[in-house]
C-alpha cells in the first residue's frame, strides 16, 4: 500500500489527510501544534472582499488573477472541497457557494464568509433586525457594548439597518474565577447545569423578537448546546468568534482530526518536522525532532501543509532573507520591493503574500514552473499569491488545493 | 515645573503632546552612573554620579537599581578600561573592576571573549514614570499642567515676555496664559520656542537615536562597552525588556525622526559584540528620539555625540534685549533635575530674589518609601489580586483596574497616553490581544462613543505598526501574523465604519 506523509493539522492537512485515507492510502499526519484553526473564526471562507465586499464568493474565485492560488486550484476544488466538507461536517457546516453569510465580528464589523457554523447564522445581518449583544463579565475578550454600538451605526451590505442594544451577565464559568478563557466557558457550556443558570440570568433581560449574540463559546464537545440554549431562552441566538483560541476552529479541528482517525490515518501531534532526504527528484523521507538523531518518515509522497508566517513554515531572519523552513523551497513575491512599508492602514504588506509557487497538480515548483521534487506537494497558507486575511480566503485556498493535492497524489500512486 | 512651583511661584506647564512623548520618554531607559563620561567628559560623569543617588532618593518608584558593567570586548583596547578607572577616581564615580569569571557568572550571556571588566552604579529609569512623578508633585505644589497645548504666541511688550498665548489641540481652544517669566525647556523644539518670543535664533542641533526593545531581559545589569563613546555600546535591561542603543545623526527636523534599515543593522551587529546570538533573539519595537543638544563651536556641527552634553542656560536679556524669558538646552535624562535647579537658580537671579532649591531633599508622591521597582513587582502584584481583577494585558501584566485607574485620570487620553503610564500594549503580542479589550473596556467606562473608541483603535494599531515594521523580523514577524489573522481575519477591522476624520490624538 503507497504511503503518503502529510506535515501540518490546518484545515489543508486535515482535509488532505481525510481524502487520501478514504481512497485506501496508507497516511501519517505529522504536526508541531494545533494547527491553523484554533487561530481562525471557524467559518469556512471562499472570498469576503475582492477588495470590495463579495456577495457571490465562487464567482469571485473565477475572476482572480494569474499570480492568485486560485487560478493554479481552480473553482471546480472549491466546489468540490465545500460540498465535501459540508457533507463530512453537516453538524457543523452550512452554505451556499453562490452566496456569502454576513456576520458580525467581535468588534462589530460585519464580516463575509461562506460556510458558517450553524450556532452562528441567525447572526446574518438583515435590514430591520434586532440584536441584543449579551456579554459576560467573566469573558474579556468579548466587548457587548462595542459590538451593538458598532453594529448598529453601520449601514447593512445590502443598505438597511439593524437595531442592537447590549446586556452583560455575570456568571463564573467556575466558581471564584473572574478572568476565563474562552475555551474555558466553552467547557461550562457543555454542561446543562450551566447552561440553565445561564439561561436564567440572561432570559428575563430579553425582549421580544430580539435575537440574542453571543460569544463562540457555546459548546465545545456538545455540538447542540447553543441550540439547547436557545430554546431555554425561546429566542433565535448566534455565536460571534473570538481571538484565539477559537471554540468553533477548535470544533473543525475535533471534528476533522476524529474523521481522520476513523479513517485509519495515523496522526503525530506535537512533533517539528526537521528535515528531509532525498533521492533524484524524489523526496524519500522526513526527519522529526524527537529523541537522539530524530525519528524518520519514509514515504511515496508528501503533503506540505505547514502554513505561513504564522506558523513558523516561512521565516524572515534578521538578515531580511525570507525562507520556508523545511525544504528551503524556492518562494514566489520577493520581487516585491519593499517587502515591508509602514502604513499600517495602507496597501496588504508584499512580505504575505511570499510562499511557495504551486502547479496544477499542487506540486511546489521554482521560478520556471519545474516541480522541485516529483513527489512533493503543497497546500494551505504555505502558497505564494495572496493574504487570507485580507481577502478572507485563507480556508478556500486551504481546502481547494488539498482536495486538488490529493487527487493528484492518489493519482500518482495507483 | 516642579522646581517653580516649589519654591512658591505660580506655575504653568505647557506641552504640545503627552508628558513624555517627545524627547524624555525616547530614550534606552539608563540611568547613569556617570561611567560612560568619566573619560570623555569629566564634568558630566561627576553630575550623572550625584544626581543617579539624588533621584533614586526622591524617585525611587521610577529607578530599578540594576547595576552595571564595563566590559572591554575583543577587538577593543584593553588600556582603555585604565583611563577608565582612572577617570573614575578623578571624577569620584564609583568603579570597581571585577574578574571576567564574576561578570560572566552574574551575565552569563555576555561575550565570553570580554577581556576585562568594571562594575559601576548604573540603573534603569522609567522615564514616563520619572515625569509623572515630577508632574504630579508640581501638583501637590499647585502648578497646573496642559498637555496637548501648542504655544503659538510668546507676546511681549517693552522688552518684556508679557503671556504666552497657546492652542488646545483637542478643543481647539485658544488659551491665554499672562505671566511675567517663560522658562523654555522644549529641548530639540526650543529654537521654534525661542522664535516665537522674536528671540534670536537658538541652534539647537537635534541628535537622532535609534533604540531597538528586544524581548526578554537578556541582561539583568546595564552593560556597557568599555570604549570611548560610540554607536550600539550600551544594553539596558528596561521593565520586561533590554534596548540596545545607540546611533547619532546630525537632523533639521526633531519632528521627522526615521529608523533607518542601515542603523537597525548597526544595532543588531552591535548587540553581537555583546551578547553572541544577540540576532536570534526577538525585536520587539524601535523607536528614535533626539538629544537636544546646543551648538558648540569646539567641535564639528555634523559630530553631535561630543557637541556639549552639559547643560547651558541662553539668558535673552543680554543676548536679544529680552526680559523674562531663559532657555536652557543640551544636559541628558540623568540630570534632568539639574537642570530644572539651573534654570530656575537663574530665574530668581535675575528677578534679584533667592530662593532655595529643595527638589533634591523631598521625594515624588509615590516613591516615599524609598523602595525602587523590580521587574518582578506586576507579578507581585498580580499574585494578590488575580482573584479580583481581570488581566487585560497579559504581556505586561496589566490589570482591569489600572487601565480603569488611569482613564478615569485621563479620560480624553489615547491608548498611548495610557500606554506610557501602563505599559498598554508595549509586550511580545504588541497590542495584538489587549487592545481590543481596551477598546470595550473604555467605551464601557462611559468616556467615551464607540465612534472615538473606533479611532482610537485604530490609531493605536497605526502607531504600534510606526516602531515594529523597521524591525520586523524572526518571531515578530510570526506574532504580526498571528495579530492579523485576528484583527483582520476574525474581527475584520478594517471594515468597522470609518471616522469622518481620522482621530489623531
Amino acid at each position: 500500500m503507497s504511503r503518503v506523509v502529510v506535515i501540518g493539522a490546518g484545515l489543508a492537512g486535515l482535509v488532505a489527510a481525510n481524502r487520501l485515507a478514504e481512497v485506501g492510502v496508507q497516511v501519517v499526519l505529522l504536526h508541531k501544534g494545533l494547527g491553523g484553526l484554533q487561530l481562525g473564526q471557524g467559518t469556512i471562507d471562499v472570498f469576503g472582499y475582492a477588495p470590495e465586499r463579495v456577495f457571490n464568493p465562487i464567482k469571485a474565485v473565477g475572476s482572480v488573477a494569474t499570480t492568485h492560488p486560485y487560478t493554479a486550484i481552480g473553482g471546480k476544488a472549491v466546489l468540490t472541497g465545500l460540498d465535501y466538507l459540508k457533507k463530512l461536517l453537516p453538524e457543523l457546516l452550512l452554505g451556499d457557494p453562490e452566496s456569502n453569510y454576513q456576520l458580525p465580528t467581535a468588534v462589530g464589523a460585519i464580516r463575509p464568509t461562506c460556510l458558517a457554523q450553524p450556532s452562528m447564522i441567525a447572526g446574518h445581518v438583515t435590514d430591520g433586525a434586532k440584536l441584543v449583544i449579551v456579554g459576560i463579565r467573566g469573558l474579556k475578550d468579548f466587548q457587548p457594548q462595542l459590538i451593538a454600538e458598532n453594529l448598529a451605526r453601520t449601514p447593512l451590505p445590502d443598505g438597511g439597518r439593524l437595531r442592537a442594544r447590549h446586556l452583560w451577565v455575570d456568571v463564573p464559568a467556575r466558581d471564584g474565577e473572574i478572568d476565563s478563557s474562552g475555551l474555558t466557558y466553552a467547557r461550562a457550556f457543555d454542561d446543562e447545569d450551566f447552561r440553565v443558570r445561564f439561561a436564567k440570568a440572561v432570559v428575563d433581560q430579553l425582549r421580544e423578537d430580539e435575537i440574542v449574540g453571543l460569544p463562540a463559546v457555546l459548546g465545545l464537545k456538545d455540538l447542540h448546546a447553543w441550540r439547547d440554549l436557545a430554546g431555554k431562552l425561546a429566542h433565535r441566538v448566534f455565536e460571534i468568534p473570538l481571538p484565539p483560541p477559537s471554540v468553533p476552529g477548535l470544533r473543525l479541528t475535533e471534528a476533522l482530526t476524529a474523521r481522520a482517525l476513523a479513517a485509519g490515518v495515523r496522526i503525530v501531534p506535537g512533533v517539528r518536522t526537521v528535515r528531509y532526504a532525498s533521492s533524484g527528484d524524489r523526496v524519500t523521507s522526513v526527519t522529526t525532532a524527537a529523541g537522539l538523531g530524530g525519528r524518520g518518515y519514509a514515504a511515496d509522497a508528501f503533503l506540505l501543509a505547514t502554513g505561513g508566517f504564522e506558523s513558523g513554515a516561512l521565516n524572515l531572519d534578521s538578515h531580511q532573507v525570507v525562507r520556508e523552513t523545511l525544504f528551503d523551497l524556492p518562494l514566489a513575491g520577493l520581487d516585491q520591493t519593499p517587502l515591508i512599508h509602514g502604513e499600517y492602514w495602507g496597501p496588504e504588506q508584499p512580505l504575505f503574500k511570499v510562499g511557495v509557487a504551486v502547479n496544477p497538480k499542487m506540486q511546489a515548483v521554482d521560478a520556471a514552473g519545474i516541480p522541485v521534487f516529483a513527489n512533493l506537494y503543497a497546500a494551505g497558507g504555505i502558497i505564494a499569491g495572496a493574504s487570507g486575511w485580507t481577502e478572507k480566503s485563507g480556508d478556500g485556498i486551504a481546502l481547494a488545493s488539498a482536495i486538488v493535492a490529493a487527487a493528484a497524489i492518489s493519482k500518482e500512486l495507483a | 515645573m516642579r522646581d517653580v512651583a516649589m519654591r512658591g511661584f505660580s506655575t504653568v506647564l505647557v506641552e504640545r503632546a503627552d508628558l513624555g512623548q517627545g524627547t524624555t520618554g525616547r530614550f534606552h531607559g539608563l540611568l547613569h552612573s556617570g561611567g560612560r563620561y568619566v573619560v570623555s567628559d569629566p564634568e558630566s560623569a561627576r553630575e550623572c554620579a550625584s544626581e543617579n543617588e539624588i533621584l533614586t532618593r526622591i524617585q525611587a518608584g521610577a529607578i530599578e537599581s540594576t547595576g552595571g558593567y564595563f566590559v572591554t570586548c575583543p577587538g577593543d583596547d584593553p588600556t582603555f578600561a585604565d583611563k577608565f578607572l582612572a577617570g573614575a577616581a578623578n571624577t569620584g564615580v564609583w568603579a570597581r573592576e571585577v574578574s571576567v569569571a564574576e561578570a560572566l557568572r552574574n551575565e552569563p550571556r555576555l561575550n565570553p571573549g570580554i577581556s576585562r571588566a568594571i562594575e559601576v552604579r548604573d540603573g534603569t529609569v522609567d522615564g514616563w514614570k520619572l515625569v509623572w512623578g515630577a508632574a504630579n508633585s508640581a501638583r501637590h505644589y499647585g502648578a497646573q499642567i496642559l498637555t496637548y497645548h501648542r504655544v503659538t504666541k510668546i507676546e511681549t511688550e517693552a522688552g518684556r515676555v508679557t503671556a504666552v498665548r497657546c492652542t488646545s489641540l483637542r478643543s481647539g481652544e485658544e488659551v491665554l496664559i499672562e505671566c511675567d517669566f517663560v522658562l523654555n525647556c522644549a529641548g530639540p523644539w526650543a529654537g521654534q520656542i525661542a522664535a516665537m518670543a522674536g528671540a534670536h535664533p537658538v541652534e539647537v542641533v537635534p541628535g537622532r537615536g535609534i533604540m531597538i526593545a528586544m524581548n526578554h531581559r537578556l541582561v539583568n545589569r546595564v552593560v556597557n562597552r568599555c570604549i570611548y563613546p560610540a554607536d550600539g555600546d550600551i544594553l539596558v535591561p528596561a521593565h520586561t525588556v533590554s534596548i540596545i542603543g545607540t546611533t547619532d545623526v546630525k537632523v533639521d527636523d526633531p519632528d521627522n525622526l526615521a529608523i533607518e534599515a542601515h542603523e537597525v543593522q548597526q544595532m543588531l551587529d552591535a548587540g553581537e559584540v555583546l551578547i553572541p546570538g544577540f540576532r536570534n533573539s526577538r525585536a520587539l519595537h524601535a523607536w528614535a528620539g533626539a538629544r537636544p543638544l546646543i551648538k558648540d563651536d569646539r567641535v564639528a556641527v555634523s559630530d553631535t555625540r561630543h557637541m556639549s552634553r552639559g547643560m547651558a542656560v541662553i539668558d535673552h536679556t543680554t543676548r536679544d534685549g529680552l526680559d523674562g524669558m531663559l532657555t536652557i538646552g543640551g544636559g541628558k535624562l540623568t540630570t534632568y533635575r539639574l537642570m530644572a535647579e539651573h534654570i530656575v537658580d537663574a530665574m530668581c537671579d535675575k528677578r534679584g530674589e533667592h530662593r532655595d532649591c529643595r527638589t533634591d531633599a523631598e521625594p515624588v508622591p509615590g516613591s516615599e518609601s524609598g523602595r525602587t521597582h523590580l521587574v518582578s513587582d506586576r507579578l507581585h502584584d498580580r499574585e494578590h489580586d488575580r482573584f479580583d481583577e481581570q488581566i487585560i494585558c497579559e504581556c505586561e501584566l496589566m490589570s482591569r483596574k489600572m487601565f480603569t485607574d488611569a482613564l478615569a485620570s485621563q479620560p480624553a487620553g489615547s491608548f498611548d497616553d495610557l500606554r506610557r503610564q501602563l505599559r498598554l500594549g508595549m509586550g511580545p503580542c504588541q497590542g495584538g490581544f489587549c487592545s481590543v479589550r481596551a477598546t470595550g473596556i473604555a467605551l464601557d467606562a462611559g468616556h467615551l462613543d464607540s465612534e472615538r473608541a473606533n479611532g482610537l483603535l485604530r490609531l493605536f494599531l497605526k502607531n504600534r505598526w510606526i516602531g515594529l515594521w523597521p524591525i520586523l523580523y524572526g518571531d515578530q514577524v510570526r506574532q504580526t501574523a498571528l495579530d492579523n489573522w485576528i484583527f483582520q481575519g476574525t474581527l475584520d477591522v478594517e471594515h468597522l465604519p470609518q471616522p469622518t476624520s481620522e482621530v489623531v490624538l
